[in-house]
């Protein structure tokens, strides 16, 4: 008898599986259709908040990186482009360390004091339950510096 | 499993993320907004906020599915200043890409240097809980 090696590949969305689960659930336990229980919102957050990202220590990182760069100078036109590049990229790399499951942005913008404003605003979708942004301001006697930092989880 | 849309961790080149017709959208939506306007403090904080959502909202009817955005607008008054702006990422080259654009007024520096990242989401691989 010669056997079927290769199984039919089935062409499906992720959602008929679910149905076709939870019905086959219903089936073997005698057909009452039974609610699949679900975990609760807290012990979800008990096991995601291993992973998920802490603001706070992400502030006092950006806070550190940004006084090591630009700590104690004035304004200076000729070097604000490596400023800002040294603070992005200094962030960034201590964000990494952490060793998160995180997708980051970072985001810095040095500004003269002359009395002119600046406003920066954000808008952002995605899945607010994992991913998370902070802002950072920081000013000297000479300037203002604001970082922002965006966390997009991977998984 | 061959031909399952569902198991996508990639997304296909028609349904990549296309920089260009982005910033063709946020240039339109900032022109109409800032056109004609002067710097007002009180009220400019308003209005970077539902700036940045309506660009926000715009995009996501250009139809990119199975990505999440994120949207920085930056306004600041022309009084001669240096300012300088910059940004790192960490993402997947492959799929991930940004748009921005610049637009200038008399008065009013809608330095909107509008950022937009796009990062694949995987939640259709999760089955569905």
């Amino acid at each position: 008898m010669s056997r079927v090696n290769k199984t039919p590949s089935l062409n499906c969305s992720s959602q008929q599986v679910v149905d076709w689960s939870r019905r086959l659930c219903c089936i073997f336990t005698n057909n009452t259709c039974v609610n699949v229980p679900r975990v609760k919102d807290d012990e979800m957050d008990e096991y995601h908040n291993e992973g998920s990202f802490n603001t706070e220590e992400a502030d006092s990182i950006v806070k550190e990186c940004i006084e090591n760069v630009v700590g104690g100078d004035d304004y200076n036109q000729n070097l604000v482009n490596k400023w800002t590049s040294a603070i992005v990229e200094r962030c960034l790399t201590q964000l990494v360390k952490l060793g998160k499951q995180y997708k980051f942005i970072v985001t810095c913008a040095l500004m003269q004091k002359t009395g002119a404003g600046l406003h920066t605003a954000n808008s952002c979708y995605w899945d607010t339950a994992m991913d998370v942004s902070s802002t950072v301001r920081w000013e000297s006697r000479t300037m203002y510096c604001v970082v922002s930092v965006f966390a997009v989880a991977v998984a | 499993m061959e031909g399952s849309d569902s198991y996508l961790i990639r997304p296909n080149y028609q349904h990549k993320f296309k920089p260009a017709v982005v910033k063709e959208c946020i240039r339109e939506t900032v022109k109409a907004r800032l056109s004609e306007v002067q710097y007002d403090p009180d009220e400019v904080s308003e209005l970077t906020r539902t700036l940045a959502d309506s660009v926000k909202n715009k995009v996501k009817k250009l139809g990119f599915d199975r990505y999440k955005f994120v949207v920085q607008v930056t306004i600041g008054e022309q009084r001669g200043q240096g300012v300088k702006m910059s940004s790192r990422c960490l993402w997947d080259a492959d799929t991930d890409n940004y748009a921005e654009d610049v637009f200038m007024n008399f008065v009013l520096c809608g330095g909107r240097v509008w950022k937009l990242f796009l990062l694949s989401s995987r939640e259709y691989e999760c089955g569905g809980g």
